[in-house]
């Protein structure tokens, strides 16, 4: 598992997202990158059934196809749990409402993120170009970037940084705030997954900002 | 005034004893005695022992009892009194007597009748159950004696059949099928003893079964007198199934084909007879060849199937009983499935007898192959458990943690491959043929060059896909000299693994070879040449020769058919000679000396040149290093440089 740095790529006015897409692809391609097939990382949110009075907890839960053997589970405290993907079976089961009463946990409906998108790899670098939807509706790019032989990102983030810049110029000046963190630690798959859900909780966010106000 | 005539009349209360309260309240009394009844009762009351005289005069009785009762207190007054009582006792029973029979005779006022008695009736029918009982229990008996006497005459004459058939008692039999069933699986189905020989128990899944009758021997031999075992006839016959019958072997082969591309060309082997098991030999012989049979045909369809299977660079060919490949250009693997039946297989016996010693089998590879056939038996059935263990089953540890771990794509594929039985097989044929053939190089250069010594050491814990090994190169006589530290010797440590070497020289430099001899024998060689440069340094030192210049790789001079060669500059202490030595894998060993040309100078030129010029320049001998004595190159330098070193 190497460091990997996700960032959203702002999409400029009057250009639409598979234009930026494209563009970006045949940038990469002239780097040298070699497309290797496509990737999938999304999100369903959970919301808890508390009797009345208590705040509700959110929990999300994440797969990538990078790591298609595990089910990543967020709550809204932070805590991540990585498990196998029978872990649905189990939130299946909190959500089922059984004999009238309500389940533990209800789906909130609408709420499904994806980020969907083709995957290239140069020589260490695994370069993932992903179009966030929700309900198909567009809603931004975000460019995953892995470096697969380094585990800590003080080692590898300057490196790191010359590359993304190569591609994609500004927008990977400064490390995420996941990976600052996490500057002498080793990297694992739970960290990737954070940085996605903030991107999503971002793009959810800038959903319910644009339907306000109406 | 009292009334005249008024009759009273005294009666007892017609008071009848209740004997039962109806639930209705109904009495029912009991009814009063009659008159026979009463009588009755009143006489059994009567005590006829008792004095008689007291009975019959009820009237005088008081007056009597007074008098007799006076009379008794006078003992001994009469002397007749005891005599008078007893005679009138005497009548008194006579009397009795004489009504007795007066009722019993006339019948007229009294009748002798039964007293009520309840008992008597009870007797009668114990006795008719009795006599019932009595009449069942002998008929029981005598059916069942009449039993016994069949059955006992049936035994008696299985018996006898039986002993006059086998001359040996049902025991034995009992006794060998106790001792088989200590080494094999027998239930009981219906009437046979059926038992199983193949491996499904231990892991296999081979869809032959192998499944066999255990019978009574019937002795039919009992007429040929000729056959020494009829004596020590076993009671105890296994019965195989036709398709087990025989012996098998696995041959594992290499062979060296010089027409490498040509594989149909492989030659279908018959198999040597290692001897059919005769029909009449030992259960346990005959159950042990059928077993080894299904395990080498299963071993074989496994490697069969996946050599159609398997898509490789280099194409298996399976032809019959035998799997062919090439494990390397002009290296043929064979492996072949030799079964003999038991029936008459003469052609294979004879090929067998005319090529006796034409196996050159690998016995180590086909124990190797039945190895990896039981592992992966023992995969079959130990599955690691499944933690917790509602689980998915069947997984091994790590792919039931790569959703924990967060295992990539590429780690997964990883754990999914595995490799086929022909694989392993291969590599390991492999391995053991590259490390034959670097044995071989190495013993051969070992013995050719002389001068430098090469020792070869060889771990003894290998792997069935390494071996190691350490060649040092040293001159022997001088294997410690030391300069500055520095052993003289050079060595090198060989992995060699499935297709190729990896070398590791003494400066630590790591080098890749392949899998032909010849790159082991130029490393070698290369090697040998660097030794000469290195012991001649060391050698000049310990002397006391100065060296001028050394130089591992000559850049310049003729190129060598591979590496470079190696040249050393060594000038005298005392006085100028020079020696120069060049050694090069390929151009072999040359030592040059200086001539001194003093001899030459110029007579008029001597006064204006000093000696000291006439260095820098000369001509250069080579020495004839064949005619100079000494072992190797040490004591011969040595040599040269001490006769060089006279002063002038």
């Amino acid at each position: 598992m190497g460091v990997v740095c996700v960032y959203m790529y702002p999409v400029p006015e009057g250009k639409s997202g598979q234009q930026v897409v494209d563009s970006m692809q045949r940038q990469l391609e002239l780097l040298g990158a070699v497309k290797t097939g496509n990737f999938n990382v999304d999100c369903e949110t959970y919301l808890s059934n508390n009797p009345q009075g208590t705040p509700q907890r959110s929990l999300h839960l994440l797969h990538n196809s990078e790591q298609p053997a595990s089910c990543f589970s967020v709550l809204d405290t932070g805590t991540t749990l990585v498990a196998d993907v029978l872990f649905e079976v189990l939130m299946a089961k909190l959500t089922q409402s059984k004999s009238g009463k309500d389940g533990f946990y209800q789906q909130r409906k609408g709420f499904k993120i994806e980020s969907k998108g083709p995957r290239f790899e140069i020589s260490d670098f695994v370069i993932k170009i992903g179009s966030v939807s929700m309900a198909s509706n567009f809603k931004g790019i975000l460019v995953e970037v892995e470096y697969c032989p380094c585990a800590i990102p003080a080692e590898c983030w300057d490196l790191m940084r010359e590359m993304m810049q190569s591609f994609m110029g500004t927008v990977a000046d400064t490390p995420p705030a996941i990976v600052k963190s996490k500057k002498d630690q080793f990297y694992t798959p739970a960290d990737t997954i954070n940085q996605y859900l903030e991107h999503f909780t971002n793009f959810r966010k800038a959903t319910v900002a644009s339907q306000q106000p109406r | 005034m009292a009334l005249v005539g008024v009759s009273v009349s005294i009666e007892a209360v017609q008071e009848n004893k209740i004997q039962e309260v109806t639930l209705d309240g109904q009495e029912i009394v009991i009814p009063p005695l009659s008159m026979s009844e009463s009588l009755a009762k009143s006489a059994q009351k009567i005590d006829f022992t008792e004095d008689g005289s007291e009975d019959h005069s009820a009237k005088t009785s008081e007056e009597e009892t007074g008098d007799k009762e006076a009379a008794t207190f006078q003992p001994s007054l009469w002397p007749w009194d005891s005599v008078r009582n007893k005679l009138k006792t005497a009548y008194t029973e006579v009397g009795v007597l004489l009504d007795v029979l007066n009722i019993a005779k006339e019948k007229k006022y009294m009748v002798l009748t039964h007293v009520q008695q309840d008992t008597s009736e009870p007797k009668s029918a114990v006795q008719l159950l009795a006599k019932k009982k009595g009449i069942m229990l002998q008929s029981l008996i005598s059916g069942l004696s009449a039993a016994s006497a069949v059955l006992l005459s049936g035994a008696e004459r299985l018996k006898r059949s039986h002993e006059d058939k086998t001359g040996a008692s049902s025991d034995k039999f009992h006794m060998e099928l106790l001792k088989l069933r200590q080494s094999w699986r027998l239930k009981k189905v219906g009437n046979a003893i059926i038992g199983d020989l193949s491996y499904r128990s231990a892991g296999s899944r081979f869809w032959q079964g192998g499944t066999f009758e255990v019978t009574k021997n019937t002795g039919t031999s009992s007429g040929d007198q000729t056959d020494v075992g009829s004596a020590l006839q076993n009671p105890l016959q296994v019965v195989i199934p036709s398709e087990l019958e025989g012996t098998a072997y696995v041959q594992v082969e290499i062979k060296s084909v010089p027409d490498s591309m040509n594989l149909m060309s492989a030659t279908l082997q018959m198999p040597d007879a290692i001897g059919r098991t005769p029909p009449n030999s030992h259960w346990q012989e005959r159950l042990d060849n059928a077993q080894n049979l299904l395990f080498c045909k299963e071993l074989f369809a496994q490697l069969a199937r996946e050599a159609v299977k398997m898509k490789s660079n280099v194409p298996h060919v399976v032809v019959g009983n035998q799997i062919i490949t090439n494990i390397f250009p002009g290296v043929q693997l064979s492996i072949v499935l030799c079964h003999s039946s038991n029936k008459a297989d003469k052609k294979g016996v004879l090929q067998g007898v005319s090529q006796p010693a034409r196996t050159d089998n690998k016995p180590v590879l086909e124990h190797s192959l039945h190895q990896l056939l039981r592992e992966v038996h023992h995969k079959t059935l130990h599955l690691d458990p499944p933690q917790p263990a509602t689980a998915t089953f069947g997984f091994t540890k790590r792919r039931r943690l790569a959703g924990p771990l967060g295992l990539s794509r590429a780690d997964l594929k990883e754990m999914a491959d595995s490799e086929t039985l022909l694989e392993q097989i291969i590599q390991q044929a492999r391995h053991e043929v590259l490390k034959f053939r670097t044995m071989a190089t190495i013993d051969r250069l070992a013995e050719e060059v002389r001068d430098p010594q090469i020792m070869a050491h060889w771990s003894c814990l290998n792997s069935p896909l390494q071996s190691n090994m350490k060649i040092i190169i040293t001159s022997s006589g001088y294997e410690a000299v030391r300069s500055q530290g520095l052993v003289t010797f050079q060595s090198l440590d060989l992995e060699i693994g499935v297709d190729s070497l990896k070398a590791v020289t003494k400066d630590r430099r790591v080098l890749q070879l392949g899998f032909q001899e010849k790159e082991v024998e130029d490393l070698i060689r290369w090697q040998i040449s660097q030794h000469h440069i290195a012991l001649s340094q060391n050698i000049a030192r310990m002397i006391g020769w100065e060296v001028l210049g050394c130089n591992g790789c000559n850049g310049v001079g003729a190129m060598e058919g591979f590496a470079s060669s190696s040249s050393i500059q060594l000038v005298a202490p005392k006085n100028d000679r020079m020696l120069l030595i060049k050694s090069g894998p390929t151009s072999g060993l040359h030592v040059f000396l200086k001539i001194d040309n003093k001899d030459n100078l110029d007579p008029s030129l001597a006064a204006l040149v000093d000696p000291k010029w006439l260095n820098l320049g000369g001509t250069f001998r080579e020495i004839d290093m064949e005619q100079i004595e000494g072992g190797n190159l040490a004591t011969k330098l040595e040599l040269i440089m001490a006769m060089v070193c006279k002063k002038r």
